[in-house]
């Protein structure tokens, strides 16, 4: 049975059901309901049979290739593999697309006569598929095909409510940047085609050995930026706050929670499954790049009041602290310590899982709110826990996993990231045990700042009264939107209570990506589902955590309710006002709450404070608006730099360009000459 | 013997027709010489026709003298008796430059980083080094040239030299692909007139430069 669906059979199905979908949406023209029902049944479908084939895969232990399917594009053969690597980010993608694509159901039907649902239909199907394509492929043509297919779909998915200008505006940084990263990532593949005259993944990896140093720096360095870039990391992450929020709400979670994950899957198929042995550099820098991108990523989060901007920067920071576990994977790789290196790769694929949960989780609750309220800016809600109190719960299941508060499953892959960074302090030279310090207190600051950012989120969106009409009028979204988020939140729970389980299972799958089957593993899981790590160095039990999280309120209440209240006779009065109407502008904003963390980082947000006093020079001012603004530094130094120096470069080009066609013929005959000579 | 001294000669014709667009001060003069190139061109397909005997061969040959040798050569002299241009524009590069840049092309095929290209068929090596020197040639010419109809010479006789280079290469194509090719010149001359006398309306001139309106 199991290998009767772990076969390229079963593959193809599953990018069979997301190709019906996604065009037999397109042909249901006209009839808005049946085109969403069309392509979101599909895409729950081909979730759930791709979470058959991927954990199918991985009970079986079954790897398998699908080869020689060739193409009449040169170097192009539909060449896929499946191993447990590409298995994992299987489930990874269907579990989210699964709760999106239900949340879709409804979101979407705010789409209906305004814009066109076949469309969607279409490119979320195909975003889908070139997903699943990027994780499965085993040639280097195939994979960027796929990586460009995920690039465009998701553009025009960004750019799918057109009708605001900033969405458009959004679209066209996303769809530079990531032609930019594609272009390097291609010059990567083209250097290791150029050594191993092949473009498939074993081919090349079998070539290796004999590659020089330089070589390998380099591509490291185009993968990693290429990489990097989708992934978020800083400074390649401006197209990220800006893109992410643009897209439909589900579309951004699926965006944010995975899509962004297609890069840290190709860093590890790469750095340490292809181009093994690694240098130790390679290892520090991803830990030195992910430590300023967990801590920057958080505090512009704080400054933000977009709510899906706020999220997005999150997944700057949550990138980042991927990139720690996997940055310690590749340094203790280099230093021989393969147990360690098995504990960092499964913190780092546990924290990938679990950002792609929250995540979806938080962008689905968001997408509500804002459908909702017809707003994304926080100052404008409040009190929103009375009109949509079941999105308010499980926003707080997501901002309490997101924040890494027990028993949701962040607490578990941070308390992971931290163990190994710990152990890395107490290994290696010195230079190593200050990168794995730095990294340790960038992970404990963004831990903390991220608590502050959600206290506020949920506060300002949530509590106190509303701050508009919007906030008044708003209700609670549909059954689907609600159903898509609960089963978010309790996979939160799951992933949590069996982290134990999860962890073990990571940490043997880390043996088979790095071909290290003898390496040991430092964790165990005890009778009492305690999972330790190595001889009492560290020790954490799940469940006694969530029946202690569980416990603890009910027996509050409990004592409360019944015993320290039992003889109190409870009495409803007005509060004391002090003679004046309590209204929302007594409330503190979000900017207000913010104010003094980002006054404290003031050196590196750059951020400002303003007042704006109506009528301006009054003795007596109406009103007074206070304005905190962080100055964007990547695009006035350095995007912004680079764009002077283009300019420049553009005018003097231009020159070439000069309207004569005799000019013109005469570049063809150079280039003629030039391209004979050369291609001779 | 015959045979090479044919070729000498057809090949030359090519070659040496191609500088002459470089020198002529008469357009009526650059349109007979087009005509006695693409003459060289017929002649050599016809050659080709008598070695092979296919009658398909024959029509392509009938095709190419029709449209070549006897068609654009009479539109261009009707054109420029029309609008009376006899004399070609200067061009960008005084004669004594351009033949010195002519040279320099010439010389730069004998290299030895085009032979892979000159000794596709070693037998035939100074033919086809000439037919690849024409075709640079005639590319130079199009570049050099700032009126319109030595352009259209210019590309016409790229063509040509085209044609004698894959005939010496060895490339047999299908007649019926060298009659849709042939198709293709004779719609394209028609286009390329009505371009000329248009732009001779609007701006009184042949001088491609002159046309700065177009400029971005």
């Amino acid at each position: 049975m199991l290998a009767s669906i772990v076969s390229p059979s079963g593959l193809i199905i599953l990018f069979s059901i997301f190709g019906i979908g996604g065009i037999g949406t397109t042909l249901l023209r006209g009839n808005n309901r049946a085109q969403n029902l069309w392509a979101h049944i599909f895409s729950i479908t081909g979730a759930l049979w791709g979470l058959i084939f991927a954990a199918s895969a991985l009970i079986s232990n079954r790897e398998f290739y699908v080869n020689g399917l060739a193409t009449s594009f040169p170097f192009l053969s539909l060449s896929f593999h499946i191993d447990k690597l590409s298995s994992l980010f299987i489930i990874i993608i269907c579990l989210s697309v699964l709760f999106c694509s239900i949340y879709g159901i409804g979101y979407v039907k705010s789409f209906y006569g305004r814009y066109n649902v076949g469309n969607y239909g279409f490119f979320y199907n195909l975003f889908i598929a070139a997903m699943l394509a990027v994780v499965t492929s085993s040639n280097g043509i195939l994979f960027l095909f796929a990586w460009e297919i995920m690039s465009l779909a998701s553009y025009f998915l960004v750019v799918y409510e057109r009708h605001d200008h900033k969405n458009v505006k959004a679209g066209y940084l996303y769809l530079i940047m990531t032609h930019a990263a594609t272009a390097l990532i291609t010059l990567a593949f083209i250097l290791l085609f150029n050594h191993a005259h092949s473009f498939d993944f074993n081919t090349i990896r079998a070539s290796v050995p004999s590659m020089s140093m330089a070589l390998k720096n380099i591509v490291f360095l185009l993968a990693f930026v290429g990489f990097g870039t989708k992934a978020g990391i800083i400074p390649f992450h401006i197209w990220l706050p800006a893109a992410h929020p643009a897209a439909p709400s589900h579309v951004s979670a699926l965006m944010s929670g995975v899509m962004i994950k297609t890069g840290i899957y190709m860093m590890i198929r790469l750095f340490l499954g292809i181009l093994l042995p690694i240098p130790l550099w390679w290892g520090l820098t991803l830990i030195i790049v992910g430590s300023i991108s967990c801590v920057l990523g958080v505090l512009y989060a704080l400054t933000e009041h977009d709510i899906k901007r706020l999220l997005a920067y999150h997944s700057i920071e949550n990138i980042g602290i991927i990139l720690l576990g996997l940055g310690g994977a590749m340094v203790f790789y280099s230093l021989h310590l393969p147990t360690l290196m098995l504990l960092s790769l499964a913190a780092a694929l546990f924290h990938t899982w679990n950002h792609a949960t929250f995540k979806s989780l938080l962008f689905l609750a968001a997408g509500s709110v804002a459908l909702a309220t017809g707003t994304k800016n926080i100052e404008k809600y409040g009190g929103l826990i009375k009109s949509m109190p079941q999105t308010a719960i499980l926003f707080l299941i997501g901002a309490m996993a997101i924040s890494a508060l027990p028993p949701f499953n962040g607490f578990y892959s941070e308390w992971l990231t931290f163990q190994s960074l710990i152990h890395g302090v107490l290994s290696g030279d010195i230079l190593v045990k200050w990168v794995f310090l730095g990294g340790l207190v960038s992970l404990a600051l963004a831990g903390g700042l991220a608590l502050a950012c959600f206290v506020k989120a949920f506060g300002s969106t949530f509590l106190a009264r509303p701050r508009s009409v919007m906030a008044k009028g708003a209700k609670e979204v549909s059954i689907w939107m609600r159903s898509g988020m609960a089963g978010l939140a309790v996979l939160c729970l799951v992933l949590g209570v069996a982290s134990a389980y999860i962890i073990k299972s990571l940490e043997s799958l880390g043996r088979e990506i790095t071909a290290s089957p003898r390496a040991g593993l430092i964790t165990s899981v005890s009778s009492r589902q305690t999972l330790q790590i190595g001889h009492n160095f560290g020790s954490i039990s799940a469940p006694f955590i969530t029946v202690v999280a569980v416990a603890t309120p009910l027996l509050v209440w409990f004592v409360s309710r019944y015993f320290i209240n039992r003889h109190q006779k409870i009495t409803s009065s007005p509060t004391w006002d002090c003679g004046t109407d309590i209204t929302p502008r007594m409330e503190i904003t979000s900017t207000g709450f913010a104010r003094s963390l980002t006054m404290i980082f003031q050196p590196l947000l750059r951020s400002n404070l303003s007042y704006d006093t109506a009528p301006a020079g009054s003795l007596a001012p109406t009103s007074i608006v206070a304005t905190v603004g962080i100055v964007d530094i990547y695009k006035k130094y350095i995007y912004g730099r680079m764009y002077s120096l283009i300019n420049i470069l553009s005018i003097y080009f231009k020159k070439i360009q000069n309207g004569n066609i005799n000019a013109y013929i005469l570049y063809i005959l150079l280039a003629l000459i030039i391209a004979l000579a050369m291609g001779i | 013997m015959l045979k090479i001294h044919f070729f000498q000669v057809t090949v030359s014709v090519v070659f040496l027709s191609s500088i002459y667009f470089h020198l002529a001060k008469r357009n009526i003069r650059i349109s007979m010489v087009y005509g006695l190139q693409s003459a060289g061109v017929v002649a050599l397909l016809f050659y080709s026709y008598l070695q092979k005997g296919s009658p398909l061969i024959l029509v392509v040959v009938l095709a190419t003298l029709a449209v070549k040798v006897i068609i654009a050569p009479t539109f261009f002299i009707r054109l420029i008796n029309r609008h009376k241009f006899k004399f070609a524009v200067d061009p960008h590069v005084k004669m004594a430059l351009g033949l010195a840049i002519i040279g320099l092309i010439s010389g730069l095929v004998t290299l030895h980083i085009f032979s892979p290209l000159t000794t596709i068929i070693p037998a035939n090596q100074t033919y086809l080094t000439l037919a690849l020197a024409s075709m640079l040639i005639s590319v130079f010419l199009i570049a050099n040239h700032k009126d319109a109809l030595s352009q259209i010479v210019g590309i016409l006789s790229l063509e040509n030299s085209i044609v004698v280079f894959a005939i010496f290469a060895g490339l047999d194509q299908s007649s019926i692909l060298d009659l849709g090719i042939l198709f293709d010149i004779f719609v394209w001359l028609f286009v390329a007139i009505a371009f000329i006398s248009m732009m001779y309306r609007h701006i009184g001139s042949i001088d491609v430069t002159r046309m700065k309106r177009l400029k971005d």
